[in-house]
């Protein structure tokens, strides 16, 4: 019998312990108004900044926050939508082609429009398209990310060379740092998102520098990748791979292997998306200085362009269970304090500028290409589903691989791109 | 697993004492035998445990598999039927009917290498040999870690610059050095390599409980005969190890057919579509495409496949092991 009783008391034990660690955390501050919020375990760092500046203005407020990696954040996101057990606000991703970006959501009617707020007004034009559908705001927009190629200023000093601005300088870069006993660009394609990333800084240059139009002509079906700049892009992507510019093995290293030769010096750049920048930072020995250039694709100077598009954003829940909290938490987003501590807490530019930013120097090339207008949003935020990034990622794995050549990968995505 | 179960069902059977503790299938027969012999229990025992079953397994999966005959993407509050039309497209989706190849043949490469080291392990450490306590534990512990973490620390030995290209450096010729993950012919065998590495030692130990069972008298009684060693050990050993052979290749083919973690971990199904199987193609479609009725109909044949070909194992070799006996 004593036993039994141990038993029990030990089962009630385990399943208040299972119960008590499973709740996600709570930042109490004895209100009665009570706000949920969710965002990607990458974000954590900006939401977390932006919420204490919150609560300093609304100390009424409980919050409950939950962060959850990309995937799964997906897939928890979607269930608790259509089981209406979502939270207030939550992380939502601009444009079209992923499972949680707005294009998939605003048509089921989950999340609200935002039209009427005064902010919307303030969204620069650069990345407006991805923010709406149909006509209509959908999210507050958080961060201007863009994909260049970071670089370890002490080893461009070491072998001796400057950021290209051309093609052929970009190629004889590649040889000089091969000459000198270390690679040009770091790149691990064994990630699958890594591979796309030489190809979407390329891109705007070989595609949307003559053809500003090029996603609309898609969308109407009067282009197509294959045939296009994208076959200049994917061609030159394999010339650099010919030509030693990456790293051993790409397809057997990773995005975080690849990040560490940056920082370390043995590759002297790596093309990447701006926001890695604290990663590579942090990894990198004291006192180590970074850069960033625009990837150059042909050779006038003057036509290069640069991916930059809105990075993380947020979404008020349309049957949001406490709407006020929640749209105040909404408009407090888009004020410059709040784009400011989240930028700064995430390595990026707010998304909305403003002069209170103090940027890293090393991302000022961003900056003058989207003032410049300069700059193209990521490609597949305006692509109509998933699959076609996806057929990007095999294709270029396959590029790789000997198993393929541009023209067959750019027919298989043209192929995705017809799906519904 | 599901024979098990099937089985209590039709045959309710009151355990007898040996089967909680004896080797896990021989007994079982010999209990089942006992059984009926003696007294069987009431079916309707079965209620309760069965409800719960039913409510908790049965009923939820069987409204996870309607979605398979819909369009639902997995978020949208409207959906359509659509009769077969996930299962017509499975038939024309090249990924699908790759993702199938690799999947059997990892499950095959698996199943066969894993037991066969796992017998000659089992075999080794069943010996005199010294220390053979200490080689047991360690020999087994790499199946008692999270496949997850096992595969992210092999992802980094594998990586180019990794400990196994450094070790093939010191060693060997430049030209041994691999990219192990990074070369699409290779990385599936990587893969399935990781796989045995990993449980061989759980073979070894159900081998080894086998291995045990045998009493010192047969092994005796063949030597007086003058059995050689090695017809003692194709026509004593093997036949009496039936029965652990028979769990062995249905849990190493059962494992093979659903493996996810240690793919998605190492590959995510690259280089390319290398080392897709049916269970990364499934995440996949549910999770990344937003096609989560197809994903359910990919996730229904799959169930069908362990099914049918565990299950025909389980019969093929539990007519070997009764031939044995």
């Amino acid at each position: 019998m004593r036993s039994t009783h141990r038993l029990t008391a030990a089962v009630v034990a385990g399943v208040a312990l299972a119960a008590g660690a499973c709740s996600s955390g709570t930042n109490a501050s004895g209100g009665s108004e009570t706000l949920r919020i969710a965002a990607v375990a990458t974000d954590r760092a900006g939401t977390e900044a932006v919420l204490k500046a919150f609560q300093v203005k609304n100390p009424k407020v409980r919050v409950t926050t939950s962060y959850s990696d990309t995937d799964q954040y997906q897939g928890t996101l979607r269930t608790q939508l259509s089981s209406g057990t979502a939270p207030d606000v939550f992380f939502a991703w601009p444009g079209n082609g992923n499972p949680a970006a707005i294009e998939v959501l605003a048509p089921t009617g989950y999340i609200a429009d935002l039209s009427s707020r005064s902010w919307t007004a303030r969204i620069p034009a650069g990345i407006k398209p991805v923010t709406q559908v149909g006509g209509k705001t959908y999210i507050v927009p958080m961060t201007f990310v863009g994909i260049g190629a970071l670089y370890n200023e002490k080893a461009m000093d070491e072998v001796g060379a400057k950021a290209p601005t051309t093609w052929s300088e970009l190629l004889a870069f590649c040889d000089t740092a091969k000459s000198k006993g270390k690679v040009a660009f770091a790149l691990g394609n064994q990630t699958d998102w890594v591979t796309q990333l030489v190809d979407y800084a390329l891109v705007p240059t070989t595609v949307y520098a003559s053809n500003k139009d090029f996603d609309q002509q898609m969308k109407a079906g009067s282009a197509k990748f294959e045939g296009s700049g994208w076959n200049t892009a994917m061609t030159k992507y394999l010339e650099m791979n010919e030509r030693g510019c990456f790293s051993k093995d790409p397809l057997g290293t990773s995005s975080e292997a690849s990040v560490a030769q940056l920082a370390k010096g043995q590759a002297v750049a790596a093309v990447q998306v701006t926001s890695t920048l604290s990663q590579v930072k942090a990894q990198a020995p004291q006192g180590t200085e970074f850069g960033l250039f625009p990837v150059p694709a042909t050779d006038n100077a003057d036509e290069t362009h640069m991916p930059g598009a809105a990075g993380g954003a947020f979404a008020l829940n349309a049957k949001a269970k406490n709407p006020e909290p929640a749209s105040k938490f909404i408009d407090f987003l888009a004020t410059p304090e709040a784009m400011n501590a989240y930028a700064a807490a995430t390595g990026n530019l707010p998304s909305i500028p403003n002069d209170q930013f103090r940027l890293d120097p090393a991302l000022q090339p961003l900056v003058d290409y989207q003032k410049a207008g300069k700059t193209v949003p990521f490609m597949d935020q305006l692509w109509p589903n998933p699959k076609v990034q996806q057929a990007h990622f095999t294709g270029v794995q396959n590029m790789f691989s000997g198993k393929a050549d541009p023209a067959t990968v750019l027919r298989q995505m043209d192929k995705a791109y017809q799906e519904k | 697993m599901a024979q098990g179960s099937a089985r209590e069902v039709t045959e309710p059977v009151v355990p007898g004492p040996r089967q909680a503790k004896g080797n896990p299938v021989g007994p079982a027969v010999a209990a089942s035998r006992r059984g009926r012999r003696t007294r069987r229990a009431p079916a309707w025992f079965l209620v309760p445990a069965f409800a719960l079953y039913a409510f908790v397994v049965l009923l939820p999966s069987a409204q996870g598999a309607a979605f398979a005959f819909t369009d639902w993407d997995g978020l949208n509050p409207t959906r359509h039927f659509v009769g077969l039309g996930n299962f017509r497209d499975m038939l024309e989706d090249p990924g699908a009917r790759g993702a199938l190849r690799q999947t059997f043949i990892i499950a095959v490469a698996v199943t066969v290498i894993q037991n066969a080291i796992g017998l000659l392990l089992a075999l080794g450490v069943h010996s005199r040999i010294k220390s053979r306590n200490v080689l047991r534990v360690l020999l087994f512990a790499p199946a008692v870690m999270t496949p997850v973490v096992t595969a992210a620390l092999w992802k980094y030995i594998l990586a180019p610059d990794g400990a196994l290209n450094g070790m093939i450096a010191a060693a060997g010729p430049d030209s041994w050095q691999q990219n192990w993950l990074g070369n699409p012919t290779l990385a599936l065998c990587s893969v399935a390599g990781v796989v045995v590495w990993q449980f061989a030692g759980y073979s070894m130990v159900i081998f080894l409980a086998g291995l045990q069972g045998i009493p010192r008298e047969v092994h005796e009684a063949a030597a007086v005969d003058g059995a050689s060693g090695w017809q003692r050990f194709r026509h004593v050993v093997l036949p009496l190890l039936a029965p652990a052979t028979t769990v062995n290749l249905m849990l190493s083919i059962i494992g093979g057919l659903k493996l996810f973690d240690q793919v998605w971990v190492m590959t995510g199904g690259g280089p390319g579509t290398a080392t897709e199987t049916l269970s990364t193609l499934i995440y996949k479609n549910a999770f990344q495409f937003n096609e989560y009725a197809y994903s359910v109909a990919l996730a229904i044949v799959l169930t069908v496949f362990v099914a049918v070909i565990s299950g025909g194992q389980y019969r093929l070799l539990r007519r070997r092991e009764v031939a044995a006996r």
